[in-house]
């Protein structure tokens, strides 16, 4: 092995252009799962003697616990465990806070049994959107934080802002505008969903749908111990149904779950209602950004000023540090944090990045009107020398027809208006020593490579079996792959775009540490040194003379060969770039709004798998489709509740709102020959360019996501 | 009836309203509750006639060419009582929004496509259930699903499942569709990843395909 791993000292992909299997579009290796209704994702496990476990919320904003009783619930037939997480006395701080859950028979009787819990509640004022949260007087969403003034939680301070002030004062144009986003839920399709399998005894297996398999372990350990340790749990995600950043551990469902089933000692099965998902499965910060910023004639953007708020609920909500992807001279920036009675937000999609993207994407938008310059130009000239946001607004410029953009807004003949708008986005991803792979070959030649890693869609399996069969001369269909599974190497958590710059340095060493064990048992047969054995066309060769690959394997010992690879420098990269054009038709007299034609330009370094960087980017197109036109969380300031609650209510995009043309390009001028996740990244442009195509097509500048018709007839007849 | 916990709370949960309805109003909802797809009521389904139905009942359903008999409330939901009733279960089409909106749940009701979770159970007896299991398998891919892989025309997959279902549903009506069509026929399901451009160029190439081209 030591001889082995002096290969890890100088790996290196090669060129990008010259691969047999990565950076070509290879039809993910799962796919004859995902199509037939066999891919097991933890919403579809069952085990025998399984109960259906159902939580109840809290129906309140704030409130108390005056008190709880189970006892009607109890009584009812197939109801076999009820467990309460906030007794007497106990505060919620939002709809949706968690306050007890039953396990029964099935889901139907589970349903009715939360319906019988009987809870008084002492309800509590409360405040639910950052316009009351800020009045003076507004009720508080934290006592005694000393940290909290006025439900506003401060960040952080940078700049001089007199030199700002000066600056602007200087300027010949100024713009000054506040942006707004709602908070936005991820909706992803499979919710929350975990099947704790106890029995009683000192193990379990818990299946979740988690970003992390390795986070299952701890988090099940703790809620079903101390009898149960976190050797002795198996942590399972073999699919998801979506994450985007709202699901890490087992989540507090999940540890209900395990207090459900400790008390039975039976298996239960804990999956969200989508009404459940909506208040306390997760969403993403809504943002409020107050602007100055001030540009010369010629086109340079000399300061700005920007107070800076993420509506996180109960939670933070950190946003990117504006100018965003832009330079200016003097920069102020001030960060904080607006709390509402609402529940914590998560990472969604790249997160903090699409609300600041949309607010200076805006900005930009609206300064380059007023000087009178073309949009393009105008960010190129205050880019400085980021040479790939340029590359890329000129390609998408070229690709979009921006030549036939009319440069005053609405003057397209007719009530339909067409436009163009653009923005640029950008990502830090990143990876490090965090996995452990294995590759092991059978005497038969069987390849099989396994990491318990975890899959969100991504692609994961697919390029793990590519890397390997490029390396060992096979097809892909050659390789087996075994993820999800926390009795596998450990992997990190799928965050930050930042697993696959993490995961394939180390499935390469891997490969290339089972090429050069092979190579040992091989070289001897063909008379050759094992560094001089080529793989390739499935068969291995030196000297003009070569074994097929069952031949070669043929000269293990029975038991094989099973060996490791860990990350190593210099295989991956971090900072991705990326530029969104839009074109858009605004219908005056409806405020419908459709996205004709979308492109996305996106570097990523080395592609491993085009196709599924492609989905990638179209995907991030969508849902800025749906950032941009349909999305937000709606509350009732008056009741505290969420009014959308629902797929019926909070929009996601459909078929009928894609355009009719999207175009996902891969910006093959960044010539790094490393990795660079791009899950994120695609995500952070698409709605700020809508933004600006739908002021382009009608001249209505929305400051306020979504762009909804009602917004766009308002502004259009304001007296209306 | 089991059940007598929750006599006296609001009626919200679909068992409580239907107790809300009372004993003799039970029968004549179920009975009366209307098919998504018309067609002859079949011999063997639960006679609502005699009076009220509730309780667990015993029927049988077609799935995927086979019978399967599998117990149900009244109130059970095609979907449910594919995911968790039977044995073993058929889990392909997935439970996502539980309202009819996201189409997660399609099947194929006498070949037409139809929402799972706004089945009743008790009012397919009888009739043709095909679940995305039916269509194909990993051996032995349907033409539908062989595209999907091609065309990368999924990520996640969990809404997989039920654009295939539906998709399968036009073809079968509509052997030769235009992308307009295939849209349109797509509208009621939802794909939370974005793969739809690359769902439409799927279902024209499987539909080139069963055509022979």
């Amino acid at each position: 092995m030591a001889e082995a791993n002096l290969h890890q000292s100088a790996l290196s992909w090669g060129p990008n252009n010259g691969h047999r299997l990565l950076n070509t579009r290879l039809p993910r290796v799962d796919f004859p799962h995902k199509t037939t209704g066999t891919a097991d994702y933890s919403y579809d496990v069952n085990v025998p003697g399984m109960l259906h476990g159902r939580l109840l919320i809290s129906p309140y904003a704030h409130a108390r616990i005056v008190s709880i009783d189970v006892t009607a619930a109890r009584k009812i037939p197939g109801v076999r465990a009820v467990t309460v997480r906030n007794g007497p006395g106990g505060t919620l701080r939002f709809e949706g806070d968690p306050v007890a859950a039953v396990a029964a028979d099935t889901a139907e009787i589970a349903d009715d049994a939360i319906h019988a819990i009987d809870v008084k509640y002492d309800v509590l004022p409360f405040v639910v959107t950052a316009d009351d949260a800020v009045k003076p007087g507004a009720p508080a969403v934290f006592t005694g934080d000393r940290r909290v003034e006025g439900n506003i939680r401060p960040a952080s301070r940078s700049g001089n802002e007199r030199d700002v002030e000066d600056a602007l004062r200087s300027a010949d144009a100024v713009v000054e505008a506040e942006y707004r986003t709602p908070i936005l839920h991820h909706a992803c399709l499979e919710t929350h969903a975990v099947v704790v399998d106890y029995r009683g005894g000192d193990s379990a297996t818990v299946y979740c749908a988690t970003q992390g398999t390795f986070s299952i372990v701890g988090d099940a350990a703790r809620a079903l111990g101390p009898k149960v340790q976190e050797s002795n749990v198996v942590g399972i995600v073999h699919y998801m149904g979506g994450g985007f950043g709202s699901k890490g551990g087992i989540g507090i469902e999940g540890g209900m779950a395990c207090a459900l089933s400790k008390q039975v000692s039976r298996p239960v099965k804990m999956a969200l209602p989508r009404r459940d998902e909506f208040l306390m499965g997760g969403n993403g910060p809504g943002s409020w950004h107050k602007m100055r910023a001030g540009a010369t004639r010629d086109g340079q953007l000399v300061a700005i000023h920007t107070i800076q708020y993420g509506m996180g609920g109960i939670g933070g909500g950190r946003l990117a540090s504006q100018p965003y992807v832009y330079h200016a001279d003097h920069v102020y920036l001030e960060q904080s944090s607006i709390h509402t009675n609402e529940d914590a937000s998560r990472p969604l999609r790249a997160p903090g990045h699409p609300q600041a993207c949309f607010a200076m994407e805006s900005l930009m938008d609206e300064l380059a009107y007023k000087i009178g310059m073309d949009p393009v130009e105008f960010r190129i000239r205050n880019l400085g020398d980021d040479g790939d946001h340029i590359r890329q607004l000129q390609r998408g410029a070229q690709e979009i027809g921006w030549v036939r953009r009319s440069q005053t807004p609405g003057a397209t003949p007719g009530p339909v208006k067409r436009g163009f708008g653009c923005a640029c986005g950008q990502w830090g991803g990143g990876g490090g020593p965090q996995c452990v792979v294995t590759v092991a070959i059978a005497p038969n030649g069987a390849v099989s490579v396994s990491c318990g890693t975890q899959d969100l869609g991504t692609g994961t399996r697919t390029y793990m079996v590519a890397i390997v069969a490029e390396e060992l001369g096979l097809e892909m269909h050659d390789v087996k792959e075994h993820i999800g599974d926390s009795r596998l190497g450990r992997a990190n958590f799928s965050g930050g775009s930042s697993t696959t710059g993490s995961l394939s340095p180390a499935v390469k060493a891997a490969a290339v540490n089972a090429k050069a064990e092979l190579a040992r048992y091989v070289a001897p047969l063909l008379k050759a040194q094992p560094g001089d054995l080529i793989f390739a066309d499935r068969k291995v060769s030196a000297n003009g003379t070569s074994l097929t690959w069952q031949q070669a394997c043929a000269a293990l010992s029975p038991a094989g060969l099973s060996v490791r690879g860990e990350w190593v420098p210099g295989l991956n990269s971090g900072g991705t770039h990326g530029a969104c054009f839009a074109e858009v038709e605004v219908d005056t007299e409806t405020g419908h709004v459709q996205v004709l034609r979308m492109l996305d330009v996106q570097d990523c370094g080395l592609p491993l798998n085009r196709l599924a960087v492609e989905s990638q980017i179209n995907g991030g197109m969508v849902q800025g489709i749906g950032v941009a036109l349909l999305e937000g969380r709606v509350m009732d300031a008056n009741l505290g509740v969420m009014v959308n609650s629902s797929f019926m209510d909070y929009k996601i995009p459909g078929c009928l709102e894609m355009p009719r043309e999207m175009l996902p390009l891969i910006d093959d001028g960044d010539g790094r020959q490393q990795v660079v996740g791009v899950g994120e990244p695609p995500s952070i442009p698409p709605a700020a360019a809508i933004a600006n195509a739908i002021y382009n097509a009608c001249g209505v500048r929305c400051r306020e996501l979504p762009i909804t018709p009602d917004k766009i007839l308002m502004a259009l007849n304001p007296k209306a | 009836m089991d059940g007598a916990g929750d006599q006296n709370k609001p009626a919200v949960s679909r068992r409580g309203f239907l107790k809300g309805v009372g004993v003799a109003g039970v029968g004549a909802l179920v009975a009366e509750y209307p098919l998504m797809a018309p067609g002859e009521a079949p011999a063997t389904r639960p006679d609502a006639s005699k009076g009220p139905i509730s309780g667990n009942i015993d029927i049988v359903l077609n799935v995927n060419g086979k019978d399967r008999p599998v117990t149900v409330e009244p109130r059970t939901t095609l979907l449910n009582a594919l995911r968790n009733n039977m044995q073993p279960a058929v889990t392909g089409p997935k439970l996502v929004c539980d309202m009819g909106t996201c189409g997660g749940c399609t099947v194929l009701l006498d070949d037409k496509a139809v929402y799972g979770c706004l089945t009743l159970a008790i009012d397919v007896v009888g009739r043709k259930i095909t679940t995305v299991e039916g269509i194909g398998t990993p051996e032995n891919l349907s033409p539908v699903q062989a595209a999907f892989g091609e065309h990368d025309a999924m990520m996640c997959g969990f809404c997989t499942d039920g654009f295939v279902t539906s998709i399968t549903g036009l073809l079968k009506r509509n052997p030769n569709p235009s992308e307009e069509e295939v849209r349109e026929a797509c509208k009621g399901n939802f794909c939370r990843c974005g793969t739809y451009p690359r769902i439409f160029q799927a279902a024209l190439s499987a539909a080139r395909t069963q055509q022979g081209g």
